[in-house]
């Protein structure tokens, strides 16, 4: 009775109720900010006074901001490909290897998701002072990676582990070489994991902000140490209007998102 | 499991070396040498635990720390346990909306999502005017530069995390138990109370003990909605490596806050064999 | 002696201590319909695979035409193989699956068409080239998988439980189908099951598996009227088995004494036994007969009525020997005694004399 929605009486309404407002405490923040980075007030009123495109040309203006988008981009695109590669070929010695000890390499590949970053960033930052890496390219990239990849092999290993390992004997009957199976039977099987995984790892690099701000250097910061360094010092509608253009970004990743699991159940 | 054992093909570990010594180079070591160094810096010793654990000024962060994860974990659960359930039961396509919601929120930049809370709760903030509006205060209430900002920014941010497993495991429960409560003479209540939350008891343990874990050692949100009177631990270790160049310091309270999480995580690992077991 | 066309050579296959296969042993004639038949987990898969070349086996060679081929990869075996699971490439169409082994051949476009129409055709799938597999039934999959096996014309095709998935309708219009196919095509067919019918239906001759061994190489027929085993006499056909001990032995026949002093003379003996050992009498359901009147001695036994069900075209009546073994004899429907029997009626089991075998127990 408790799990058949229509026979639930007067907790139907309550339960919906709960559901509503927790929605809205969900998005009215983030709808509150599209619509700030669009008013007028440099006191962020609400609801605003009038409405403009000043914090947005503020924004573009900056070639500091344009700068850091670009950095970010650019690290976010090098760290989805290591990622998926690196992850892809964990994933097939997780899923498909034969040796001793997987379930202990996969608990290990996935701790640096478990841990909390700011203990990985410390030590990142320590090692990168000997190394002449903090406020690099690399430096960066490595970092970014660290985190990004357990995220890359659990998306994987899942598609792996759903594809039938028969299906890949079935080409190797076929006449297909182990290489060219797996080139062409199993790497289109399984992807939409390769999708998703590449979407997450850019994410996760474009949205990191700790490991960032003790890589960063004046010289080379990628957009969330911008966003952290300019929200120390005060809380202008620049940041609203950034903050925005990641949302839309958001909304359009989760579009594709969407669209892949849609084509995957097809 | 055939092909990989055909042809001679080895074990398949080759495979994952570039992962492990990617991993052995950039984190394993890094994080033994930090901690490493919180024995040797500045000299050899347990000076640094002793000053970590001993002192009330670091007592306070400690109390800080798991105060904001308890209270956050403990709303989370009570917001996050009838959504989920109320999403796994109603027609498909409110709770997809719903769903979208969450999403949208969970991948949402953080940053951005921190410097809404941080613009609604300041004094001159949409809260304070709307508190003040319907006349429930005179003065704005101080809501950012302290743990009650911290505490409502990270309920917002763990809310999703606590949400879907839960949801998983609510989904996982056959409707027919429920019903055959109520034959038994289960009314709502008891049948809430005696059958639904025990069985969603390992999600909400294991979901909670995440969120705890989670919170216990989150940077950003308690950076900028708590401000620096109100540290918790994360921050110290920022803090003590970054302003302060302590780097035995730092080590000791990221030696401290590894234990915890670690420890944490292997009962959780150990909830999550539990409820699989059955 | 000529070499046969498959010889599969005393094959032997372990997991750490578990014995998967055991000197497996079998000459496979070309164009012949070879089914293996067994319990789970009786080492039927581990032969196929090994003779794919997924496996290697510990000891022991398979021949193809009197060349080993354990030494050649997987994919140069030139070997059709359709699986217990759906195997279709779930990215490719039906027509992309059934031309991939070409592809990897590097066979030129017009050729390759051909062929994927003649083998879609063979599995009655003409014009499906563009169907999804996703889009498909189970039984349509299985028949792609079939027609991708075959397109290159291997001189042997592999076929592992292939219907186990199906519903019981289904699985006999596609045996039915694969019996055409293998007539059509004379392709040399090994095929494995642990459904006693659908070998029967299926094949020229049958292995019978056994914890790693084959009990008994035969056709249907064969194995029915001959069984080696108790095993093999068990798992083909509905037989009762009476159990009792060796009274006489004489030429390969034997008379069996069961418990209260009942004695059956004169029945094949399978295995070698002595004088007092343990040995159990195999009837056939359909050679046993039902009477109020006592048969002839040595070749009948009185029984009590347990329970009688209609079946339809026949009527069921399940008895006890006064020993309590149980055995269950059939009625044709308008059968003098089916409207009669009832529950705790004295009746008379009799057979006639090729229905009775006995096996010594060991
Ligand atoms: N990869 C393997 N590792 C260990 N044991 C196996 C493996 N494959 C099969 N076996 C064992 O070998 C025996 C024969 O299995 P199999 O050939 O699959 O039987 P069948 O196909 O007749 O059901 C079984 O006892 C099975 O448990
Ligand atoms: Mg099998």
């Amino acid at each position: 009775m408790l799990l058949d929605f229509d026979k639930l009486g007067a907790w139907k309404w309550a339960l919906s109720a709960i559901c509503a407002v927790m929605a809205l405490f969900l998005l009215l923040p983030i709808l509150f900010i599209v619509a700030l980075s669009f008013g007028s007030s440099r006191w962020l009123i609400f609801p605003p006074p009038g409405w403009t495109l000043k914090w947005y040309e503020e924004l573009f203006a900056d070639p500091r901001w344009i700068g850091a988008a670009l950095t970010s981009a650019k690290i976010g695109v090098i760290v989805m490909v290591l990622s998926v590669v690196l992850g892809l070929l964990a994933s097939m010695a997780l899923v498909r290897g034969t040796f001793r000890g997987r379930a202990v390499l996969r608990a290990f590949f996935l701790t640096p998701m478990v841990l909390p970053v700011v203990i990985v960033a410390v030590a990142l930052y320590a090692a990168f002072l000997r190394l002449g890496l903090n406020g690099t390219l690399p430096g960066f990239v490595i970092a970014h990676l660290i985190v990004a990849l357990p995220f890359a092999i659990i998306t994987i290993s899942g598609a792996l582990e759903t594809f039938d390992p028969s299906i890949e004997d079935a080409a190797i009957l076929c006449g297909a070489s182990p290489w060219e199976a797996r080139l062409r039977v199993t790497l289109p099987g399984i992807r939409h994991g390769l999708f998703s995984a590449a979407i997450f790892s850019f994410l996760i690099s474009w949205d990191e902000v700790v490991l960032a701000i003790f890589m960063a250097s004046p010289a080379l910061q990628t957009l969330p140490v911008k966003v952290w360094t300019t929200l120390r010092q005060d809380l202008t509608p620049v940041i609203a209007a950034a903050s925005t253009l990641l949302v839309a970004l958001t909304v359009i990743l989760m579009i594709v998102a969407a669209l892949i699991r849609k084509g995957k159940s097809e | 499991m055939l092909s990989a054992t055909s042809g001679g093909r080895g074990s398949g570990l080759g495979f994952a070396m570039p992962a492990i010594l990617l991993l052995l180079a950039f984190f394993v070591i890094p994080v033994a040498f930090l901690l490493m160094r919180s024995v040797t810096e500045p000299a050899p010793g347990l000076q640094n635990y002793a000053t970590l654990l001993g002192s009330t000024t670091y007592a306070k962060i400690f109390f800080n720390t798991f105060f904001v994860a308890g209270v956050v974990t403990a709303i989370t659960v009570l917001i996050a346990f009838p959504v989920a359930w109320a999403l796994a039961i109603m027609p498909a396509r409110w709770s997809a909306v719903i769903f979208a919601v969450i999403l949208l929120s969970m991948w949402t930049n953080l940053l951005a999502r921190t410097y809404a809370w941080m613009v609604l709760l300041q004094q001159t903030g949409l809260i304070n005017r709307m508190l003040k509006a319907i006349g429930l205060i005179d003065q704005p209430l101080q809501l950012t530069n302290n743990l009650i900002g911290v505490t409502i920014g990270m309920v917002y941010i763990m809310l999703p995390f606590m949400i879907l497993p839960l949801l998983g495991v609510i989904r996982k429960i056959d409707p027919a138990i429920l019903q055959a409560a109520a034959l038994c003479g289960a009314t709502r209540a008891q049948a809430l109370r005696r059958v639904l939350l025990p069985l969603a008891g390992p999600g909400l343990a294991s979901g909670g003990l995440m969120v705890f874990v989670m919170s216990l050692g989150y940077f950003v949100t308690p950076s900028l909605l708590g401000g620096t009177a109100n540290m918790m631990l994360a921050e110290l270790i920022a803090q003590q490596v970054q302003s302060l160049v302590n780097w035995g310091m730092g080590g000791a309270a990221a030696f401290v806050l590894l234990v915890v999480t670690l420890g944490l995580y292997a009962v959780q690992l150990r909830f999550f064999d539990q409820a699989e077991a059955r | 002696m000529t070499t046969p066309f498959l010889h599969i050579n005393g094959i032997r296959k372990t997991y750490g201590d578990v014995v998967a296969t055991d000197h497996v042993e079998l000459s496979i004639a070309e164009g012949e319909f070879m089914t293996f038949l067994g319990p789970s987990g009786s080492g039927k898969s581990t032969t196929l695979y090994i003779l794919a070349g997924f496996q290697d086996p510990t000891a022991g060679d398979i021949r193809l035409r009197g060349q080993s081929i354990l030494r050649t990869p997987s994919h140069k075996r030139n070997i059709g193989m359709v699986f217990q699971r759906y195997t279709l490439f779930p990215h490719l169409s039906v027509g992309e699956n059934v031309a991939f082994p070409l592809r990897v051949r590097r066979m030129g476009q017009a050729e390759v068409a051909a062929k994927v129409k003649r083998a879609l055709s063979l599995v009655r799938l003409d014009g499906f080239e563009d169907r999804m597999p996703a889009r498909m039934s189970g039984g349509q999959q299985q028949r792609v998988a079939l027609a991708r096996a075959l397109v290159y014309d291997p001189p042997v095709l592999l076929m592992d439980e292939p219907l186990s998935a199906l519903d019981k309708k289904l699985r006999e219009e596609i045996q039915f189908e694969i019996r055409r196919i293998h007539q059509e095509t004379g392709v040399t067919i090994l095929y494995v099951t642990h459904d006693q019918e659908e070998a029967l239906r299926l094949s020229d001759r049958i292995a019978i598996f056994n914890r790693g061994k084959i009990e008994q190489v035969g056709t249907g027929p064969e194995l029915y009227a001959n069984p080696a085993t108790h095993f093999v006499a068990d798992f083909i056909g509905d037989s009762a088995f009476l159990s009792g001990r060796l009274a006489s032995l004489k030429g390969g026949r034997a008379a069996i004494r069961f418990e209260g002093g009942q004695q059956i003379v004169d029945v094949p003996l399978h295995g070698a036994g002595q004088e007092g050992q343990a040995a159990d009498l195999m009837l056939r359901p359909e050679r046993m007969e039902l009477t109020p009147e006592a048969g002839p001695a040595g070749a009948s036994l009185p029984v009590t009525v347990q329970d009688i069900t209609f079946l339809g075209n026949c009527t069921s009546v399940a008895a006890r020997t006064d020993w309590g073994d149980a055995l269950t004899v059939r009625l044709n429907f308008g059968h003098p005694l089916a409207g009669r029997v009832a529950r705790g009626d004295r009746l008379n089991v009799r057979w006639s004399p090729e229905a009775a075998h006995a096996f010594v127990r060991g």
